[in-house]
């Protein structure tokens, strides 16, 4: 029976959903699909692995919805993978703007339909409560209200962020239409093996997401035992009941930033955007960092051993210190993992 | 263009003036980079109580090793006191009305206040929206920022290129096309009080809500700042040189800019 460190044994669960990368992107992936990820911000905890293992598999067409675009987007629009994408922010904050998804809309290739970063989060909700729309004083106004992207032969667009009566005050307010994504890919740092899940650092937009998408798959940093979430209630903030599959992939956010267990790989997050900037650098970039590994050992090993050590002594690596005794060895994981 | 003093760069001086603008006890929010900066400057220097959040949700923080490299950087995550997310950052506390002051960036901005982050097209946009000529980065959260907060600072660089008559999208609204446009169109918050700059600060005139013109610094003159802004800039009755920053100014904000972002000009 698996063990965790301080010798507890562990009841493998019946109803693990925990499969490998390659398995949950082949279960759940499809071209054309509205497919959202991106949920920590640009330089944050986004599923990045998860977009790597979509070109992997020659997914394409498909309709990005990335509250804030990351690494991920940036390396999926590169690559041609991207038909259209919707989202508040395009750039990579301290890393400036991000070169593969600049290039693509600014070369008509891909159509990116601008909202603001609370009107993400709301359309999230009004997808997750199953609103007809959403009422808000925010976008109205500005050129985000009347122009789109995704509809470019109107001003104001019609179908964006109508104006519509607030019916008890009288006054107008802007209409956000609601999202339900096809498959979001959440990043989180711990969860159990029936998709029980904690995220530290900021939780962004994640809970409303995850609430919002017809299909939900975590890529956790860590699988902890079951006692861990009976320990922390208050702290899953996406319970097992909404998770379709676990993926536990380590460092899936590299480049960037997982808190309490990683910090963002300052080199590599410059190294990326400059390849990205071209065609040629993107296929370079494919090569090296997509195609190249056939394993989860693989890709650390493309990380680099020293390196993963460096990123992994940040000033917030204190913030996994309650969790840690319910941390799964990979020998404990790996029999939890369901065959194809 | 007239030199900066020896003693502190042109981005300190801004950073400073900005930085004047928030109160104690307020609660405000910062964006990433200059105005993050600007922000810890004034809670270091003459605003100890402010309550400082980011929108993504970390609040009590305070960065440590350097600029963050995002707002959800674990340079800021590695000292709060509560992680949330955009909805409470940028709803309950900002859209909701709460919000004292927002700082904001800006890569263009117009007589009116109004903010472009997301692309320069280079012309007016027709009926028929087209991609921009250079995709900047989009609103982000300062649209929800300038749309409901009760004041909104914008700070930039003062250059021909970026102050136009009209910006080519509203990304952000200041005061649209000025006088009470802004409450027609049912916008909650009070709109931008100062655009800060690296040569100046303009306010909005009453009534107009055009940008006028308030002050200079001890190295720029109006003449100066007139030749650099793309409309025809007026200069508000009191207008006076802005007090450099003192030597306790200069500590604090130094101490916040460890890495010197500030001082790379």
């Amino acid at each position: 029976m698996p063990q965790v460190p301080d010798g507890h044994a562990v009841n493998v669960p019946s109803n693990s959903k925990l499969v490998s990368l390659a398995e949950a992107v082949r279960r759940f992936a499809r071209d054309g699909m509205q497919y959202a990820s991106g949920a920590g911000l640009p330089v944050g905890a986004d599923a990045v692995a998860f977009g790597r293992e979509l070109l992997r598999q020659g997914r394409r067409d498909l309709h990005a919805v990335f509250h804030c675009n990351t690494q991920q987007l940036n390396l999926l629009a590169a690559a041609g993978a991207v038909a259209r994408a919707e989202g508040a922010f395009s750039g990579l904050e301290g890393f400036g703007f991000a070169n593969g998804l600049k290039r693509r809309i600014e070369s008509g290739a891909l159509p990116f339909e601008d909202y603001s970063n609370l009107a993400m989060t709301l359309r999230y909700l009004g997808g997750a409560l199953n609103w007809p729309f959403v009422p808000a004083t925010v976008n109205i106004g500005s050129d985000i209200q009347w122009r789109s992207a995704f509809d470019p032969e109107h001003c104001p667009a019609p179908d964006k962020i109508p104006t519509v009566t607030d019916p008890f005050s009288g006054r107008k307010v802007g209409a956000l239409s609601p999202l339900k994504p096809d498959l979001a890919a959440i990043h989180v740092t711990l969860a159990d093996a029936e998709g029980n899940a904690i995220m530290l650092g900021t939780e962004w937009s994640r809970f409303e997401l995850s609430r919002a998408a017809r299909r939900l798959v975590l890529l956790a940093d860590h699988i902890v035992a079951p006692d861990c979430a009976r320990q922390f209630p208050n702290l899953v903030r996406i319970p097992g009941i909404i998770v379709d599959a676990v993926v536990w992939w380590p460092y899936s956010a590299w480049p960037q930033a997982s808190p309490g267990v990683h910090e963002v790989d300052e080199a590599h997050m410059r190294l990326m955007n400059e390849w990205l900037g071209s065609d040629e650098g993107t296929q370079r970039y494919l090569q090296q960092f997509v195609y190249a590994y056939d394993s989860l050992d693989g890709y650390l090993d493309l990380i680099g051993r020293d390196n993963l050590a460096r990123l992994a002594a940040g000033p917030t690596a204190f913030l996994m210190e309650p969790f840690r005794r319910w941390v799964l060895p990979a020998e404990a994981i790996e029999p939890m993992v369901a065959r194809p | 263009m007239s030199a900066a003093p020896q003693r502190y760069t042109r981005q300190e001086m801004m950073a400073v003036a900005a930085g004047r603008e928030i109160r104690d006890g307020e609660l405000a929010i910062f964006g990433v980079g200059l105005s993050l900066l600007a922000g810890f400057f004034a809670k270091a220097h003459h605003a100890p109580g402010v309550r400082a959040i980011t929108e993504g949700g970390i609040y009590g923080a305070v960065p440590i090793g350097g600029l963050p490299w995002g707002i959800e950087c674990n340079r800021l995550s590695a000292n709060a006191c509560s992680f949330t997310g955009a909805l409470d950052a940028l709803g309950c506390l900002v859209g909701s009305g709460r919000c004292d002051v927002g700082l904001i960036g800006a890569a263009q901005v117009d007589r009116h206040g109004n903010v472009n982050t997301t692309g320069i097209w280079g012309a007016p946009l027709g009926a028929r929206y087209v991609p921009p000529k250079v995709r900047l980065t989009g609103s982000g959260g300062a649209n929800d920022i300038a749309s409901c907060a009760k004041r909104t600072v914008i700070m930039l660089a003062h250059e021909k290129k970026r102050f136009a008559e009209r910006v080519d999208y509203i990304s952000s609204p200041g005061f649209l096309d000025g006088g009470d446009a802004r409450e027609r169109l049912g916008l909650t918050g009070g709109g931008p009080c100062a655009i800060v700059t690296t040569l100046g600060i303009l306010r909005p005139e009453p009534g107009t809500r055009e940008f006028v013109l308030d002050g200079w610094y001890e190295f720029s003159s109006p003449e100066e700042i007139a030749e650099n802004t793309g409309w025809a800039l007026r200069v508000a009755p009191g207008a006076r040189v802005v007090a450099p920053p003192d030597a306790a100014e200069l500590e604090a904000l130094r101490a916040v800019d460890r890495t010197g972002m500030l001082r790379k000009n």
